[in-house]
């Protein structure tokens, strides 16, 4: 497209109070860009004035220098338009108050020795833009060839029947996969559910089977029972999808990649790429590559991962101390339950009334409090159901519940306070130490309990309220075709869980198009499953919906760019294959990636990987952003006696630039001599733009994004880490050229600490200047 | 087995409690705000946090001879600041009266006395009594002659005194064997909990103790503490300093009687008739304030046994100032009957002490001495 250039400079919120408009203004002028200003440009006027400069003169790339592009983005869109924003107000003048940063008197302009910082502040970000979209194109957007409507339910439990009935409900076509030969799962082997209404006091009979009846209703569910899927190949709206009997053995049955292990001879060495792919093809005989798709295959535009829980399985002695393998009154609350769907509870030893129970919540003997693994408020819930069992089944039954956390969310709170009011149930906090024989029964003894420092009770059954492991511990279940492995990628956070963070974005794994719902993604109960279905089942929506029209689905929902790889340059290196936290590339035998744009979050981690350069997006790319580097001018000391210090931020968009806005709209100032260029995320950060920054002469550069580690906040699950991994080999770099390794950081900060920013701004520019000027600065 | 550590919830324990007034017990779930707003509370094993899970746990062991339920003055700062609305204050008076039936032989009274079914053969004893033993001896006279109106007349003074007198002794026996069990009872848990670290039961440091306490108890300085429930202190404090008066007035004229041989009525110029005609009207106001504290405070819980008690008050005042002003108003029939009212309700109160909520007076002086004896802090 033919760029016809246009600038447009709001002087209103105080943006033409503290700068010089004229001068300003100059800065487009000298290169010969059409530019002028308004007081109100996000007013009528002002996007009318926009709006006929492009229908009059054919303006069609804009420069609009006001406040951030975090508001009014939807004044400032204009259709078949290339703009770009320039935040003049929240990162410039209320950020910088003259009081701090004052402008210069008369006789101070042009003496070499004064210059105003706030105004070079302005034209350089002015300057960034202009750079910049120079350099960017619009987007249009990735089209599949085919697409499905269709949803796969995988799992026919509550959760997945649950979610298919929403989907049907919606209009969608939903095809359930579930590997018994009979639908429901779970919730067809309990005795009785805990409360779903109002007063929320008493358990229910189990629903499903009413559910059951509800989904036969629908035909625009296909139910296929003693099925598994065998692999899942391509892309969210083409998901080519092989089923097969549990079991079963077929060539669709999908390939491991090489275990890390395989990949090096027996000296130690890493293989060449053909003698491992030898090795792969070995190593998944029998097993067509991902990359051969099933002319059989069904097509599905989405998938709703459904697919449970098991009952944890103690190991050997594990719970030795409470009497768990050695004493058969001591159960797990799944055989429990199994028992009381049978009819009264009994003891498994003898047969007779279990009449004293005592259920105990955490397995104690650590030096935490922690409850069993694979816990939740599910399982204080169940407890609390099967204390109300023996009540049920005997007058003058009596069930002790000891617990470290008493978890009942929600409206279930009420349960748990009608359960308090049951004579013959006993709570208290406690940790149980010992499960011990006592004639015909047994003792539990416990310490630290609410009625003292020790306490005993005698007890014909002890129940042990073990968790629920999803299922994806034990095995892929959705067995993706994918080149990083058909399971979800093991990150160490998640247990097993198929999530990817369970607070910001519920349903999300790490896997485009695949949506876990129910007791895969945590521990919950029946009740909270049904709700997780209905979630599932609409971000599944969504994604087909996104699909179709060629935009992302999470979390840049509806970005139309895509990442574009210029091949001929490729050098296999892998890398962008490796890293992308979405599994979004498969690479072929030689190592060619091949992108699959709908499974793409649009990240840039690939764009960040590559050594070669050669991956980018239509707005965003290594010329865009490297030219903004460029296109900040370093002062040297032909231009000024001392000139200022320039260090270049490179900010994460998501949370860490908003917290820069929000600091300026507190007003909190900081170094008029950064200049901050936002990234996508920083997995997207490409070590090139530093290399170009200092070799510019600016002194300094850091990144700034999401925490990570355990309580990860980043959107893209990995980017901050892995930046910071590529960060610590820059040092190697920056050392060879002699300068100081200090002259690089990155930091950590959440959206809600725009507070702490002045100070990690302030300090490492002070630290800077203490390193002293950039050396390679005005060549 | 005896296992200290090993326990067994009595489930009729908790049913009996709920029927004392004790109906919210099962509502708490532990946070312990009652024993941190509680302002009598000690430091060392506060309560009454750990006494609710006890009750709601069917402990009785851990209760009945707990003297915290004693200490508590049933402020109502922890049931007005309970999150539960389980009522700490209401539950430890439920547990009062079910220790006080407990210690109290014999038993069936004790039943008596906390339900209002048997309220009628409470007050047929004495009334049964009365005219029996007044018929046989002779020494109750339903047509009294004379011009001058005398009580005594009607129903002798020595007819009075031969019941009252054997009553007073009985009561005291009752007592002595209850409070026997109590002391030992209380020390026994004290050591259990923690609460002392004297081993011994030593009577004499015991009784210094109980010394100690008595001005406490006198200037009503722990229910002073009380923020929920002030007005309650002052009207327990007009109702206690009245009996105590009624106390002196009855010995002194005990004295006139039976040392001075001078037969009353006496002259209303009499000191001892001052002192009795103030704490008259005192009980009177005193009686007649708890009432009113009582039923303006709906979020607590008032029970049959608190009635009955408060009933007995109001109307032992009542009783007594009508006597005198109609004796004085020369109507000999009212006068004459009002006052075999009056001793039916001194009889109430008197021969059932051991067994109703006024029992409080003995077993809270007890554990306040132990208490302080104890050395807890």
């Amino acid at each position: 497209m033919d760029k016809k250039y246009g600038v447009y400079i709001c002087t209103g919120c105080g943006i033409g109070d503290a700068l010089e408009m004229e001068e300003l203004c100059e800065v487009p002028e000298e290169e010969g860009l059409p530019v002028k200003t308004h007081p109100f440009l996000c007013g009528k006027e002002g996007v009318e004035l926009i709006k006929k400069d492009i229908a009059d003169d054919g303006v069609n790339t804009l420069i609009i220098a006001a406040c951030s592009r975090r508001v009014n983005y939807d004044v400032f869109k204009f259709d078949g338009c290339i703009v770009d924003r320039v935040n003049l107000r929240e990162q410039v003048v209320w950020s910088h108050p003259r009081s701090e940063f004052p402008a210069l008197t008369e006789e101070q302009k042009d003496d070499e020795e004064h210059f105003d910082r706030l105004q070079m502040l302005a034209e350089d970000y002015l300057k960034m833009g202009m750079a910049k979209v120079e350099k960017i194109d619009l987007p249009e957007p990735y089209k599949l060839e085919t697409l499905s409507k269709k949803i796969l339910v995988i799992g026919g439990g509550i959760t997945g029947i649950s979610a298919a009935l929403d989907a049907a409900k919606a209009g969608y076509e939903v095809t359930v996969v579930e590997k018994e030969s009979s639908l429901g799962g779970y919730a067809t082997k309990i005795r009785k559910q805990l409360p779903n209404e109002d007063p929320y006091e008493n358990l229910v009979p189990p629903v499903i089977e009413a559910k059951i009846k509800e989904l036969e209703a629908y035909d625009n569910i296909i139910v296929k029972t003693d099925k598994i899927v065998a692999r899942l190949a391509g892309e969210p709206g083409d998901f080519t999808v092989t089923l097969k009997k549990p079991g079963e053995k077929i060539e669709y049955d999908v390939p491991y990649p090489l275990p890390e292990e395989m990949k090096f001879d027996e000296s130690g060495k890493e293989l060449d790429v053909e003698e491992q792919h030898k090795r792969y093809l070995e190593y998944n005989e029998g097993k067509l590559d991902i990359l051969q798709f099933d002319p059989d295959g069904e097509k599905f535009g989405a998938v709703v991962l459904a697919a449970g829980w098991r009952p944890y399985e103690p190991e050997g002695d594990e719970f030795a101390h409470l009497g768990f393998g050695e004493l058969p009154d001591v159960v797990t609350n799944h055989q429990f339950e199994e028992m009381a769907a049978k009819g009264n509870i009994t003891r498994p030893s003898d047969g007779k009334e279990a009449k004293s129970v005592v259920f105990v919540q955490s397995p104690g003997k650590g030096d935490d409090d922690a409850d069993f693994d694979y816990c939740g408020s599910v399982t204080s819930l169940v407890s609390l159901k099967q204390a109300k069992y023996v009540r049920e089944d005997y007058d003058d039954g009596k069930a002790y519940i000891f617990y470290q956390h008493m978890r009942t969310p929600g409206l279930l709170e009420n349960f748990y306070k009608s359960l308090q009011q049951d004579e013959g149930i006993f709570l208290t906090k406690g940790e149980v130490v010992s499960v011990s024989k006592n004639g015909d029964g047994m003792i539990v003894e416990a310490d630290n309990t609410l009625l003292g420092e020790k306490v005993k009770v005698q007890a014909d059954m002890v129940v042990l309220a073990t968790g629920m492991v999803p299922v994806t511990v034990d095995d892929p279940v959705i067995n993706m075709a994918y080149r990083q492995g058909p399971a979800f990628r093991d990150i160490g956070l998640f247990d097993g869980y198929c999530d990817s963070n369970y607070i910001c974005f519920p349903y999300e794994t790490q896997r485009t198009g695949i949506y876990a719902a129910g007791a895969i993604r945590r521990s919950m109960t029946m009740e909270e499953s049904i709700e997780d279905a209905t979630g599932a089942a609409l971000k599944a929506i969504q994604c087909i919906e996104s699909v179709n029209r060629g935009v992302s689905v999470h979390p840049r929902s509806g970005d139309m760019t895509f990442p574009d790889f210029f091949f001929q340059r490729c050098t296999q290196c892998k890398r962008c294959t490796d890293e992308c936290p979405f599994g979004a590339l498969d690479d072929d035998e030689k190592g060619t990636p091949k992108p699959n744009p709908a499974r793409c979050r649009r990240c840039g981690t690939c764009m960040g990987a590559c050594p070669e350069r050669i991956v980018g997006f239509a707005d965003f790319n290594i010329d865009s952003v490297g030219s903004q580097v460029k296109a900040v001018g370093v002062p040297s000391e032909d231009d000024y006696d001392e000139p200022p210090f320039r260090i270049v931020g490179f900010v994460c968009e998501n949370d860490a630039y908003p917290a820069l806005d929000i600091a300026g709209l507190n007003r909190l100032s900081y170094s008029a001599d950064v200049r901050f260029i936002p990234i996508r995320c920083l997995g997207s950060m490409n070590v090139i733009w530093i290399k170009d920054a200092l070799a510019k002469g600016m002194d300094g550069a850091f990144l700034l994004g999401c925490k990570h580690g355990d309580d990860y906040q980043c959107h893209f699950i990995k980017g901050s880490e892995l930046s910071d991994i590529r960060m610590q080999k820059i040092g190697d770099a920056l050392s060879s050229l002699a300068l100081e390794e200090e002259r690089v950081a990155q930091f950590q900060v959440a959206i809600d600490e725009y507070d702490k920013l002045p100070k990690m701004i302030n300090d490492f520019v002070e630290l800077v200047e203490e390193l002293g000027p950039n050396p390679f600065k005005g060549f | 087995m005896t296992d200290k550590y090993l326990i067994e919830p009595d489930v009729n324990f908790v049913r009996e409690i709920v029927g004392l007034g004790g109906d919210t017990l099962k509502k708490c779930f532990q946070c312990a705000t009652c024993s941190v707003v509680c302002p009598i509370s000690p430091d060392t094993k506060p309560f009454p946090r750990k006494e609710m899970i006890a009750a709601s746990w069917g402990l009785k062991d851990r209760l009945v001879g707990n003297l915290d339920i004693w200490l508590c003055h049933h402020c109502g700062d922890c049931t007005t600041n309970c999150p539960r609305g389980a009522k700490p204050g209401e539950v430890l008076g439920a547990v009062r009266s079910y220790a006080i039936a407990t210690y109290a032989v014999p038993k069936t009274l004790g039943k008596w006395v906390n339900s209002p079914k048997f309220l009628p053969i409470l007050l047929l004893i004495p009334t049964a009594i009365f005219i029996v033993l007044g018929l046989i001896t002779g020494l109750l006279d339903f047509t009294p002659g004379g011009e001058e109106i005398a009580q005594t007349k009607f129903f002798s003074t020595w007819l009075v005194d031969m019941i009252f007198i054997p009553l007073a002794v009985w009561v005291v026996a009752i007592f002595a064997m209850g409070l026997k069990n109590f002391i030992n009872d209380i020390h026994e848990n004290a050591l259990l909990e923690g609460k002392t670290d004297k081993k011994e039961l030593d009577f004499v440091g015991l009784i210094k103790a109980l010394i100690r306490v008595i001005p406490t108890i006198l200037k009503h300085d722990k229910f002073s503490e009380c923020t929920e429930n002030k007005d309650r202190a002052t009207a327990h404090l007009l109702v206690f300093y009245s009996f105590i008066g009624l106390f002196i007035v009855t010995n002194i004229f005990f004295i006139h009687l039976y040392i001075l041989q001078w037969h009353g009525p006496y002259s209303q110029l009499h000191p001892a008739k001052w002192l009795a005609n103030i704490s008259g009207v005192a009980l009177i106001i005193g009686g007649a304030l708890m009432i009113w504290n009582r039923l303006s405070k709906t979020d607590q819980t008032t029970a049959y046994k608190d009635w009955y008690l408060l009933g007995l008050v109001l109307g032992l005042g009542l009783t007594g100032m009508l006597t005198e002003i109609t004796r004085m108003a020369g109507l000999a029939g009212i006068t004459y009957w009002t006052y075999f009212i009056h001793l039916v309700f001194v009889f109430n109160l008197f021969a059932f002490l051991p067994f109703s909520k006024l029992a409080h007076l003995v077993y809270r002086t007890v554990a306040m001495a132990y208490n302080e004896y104890s050395g807890r802090q």
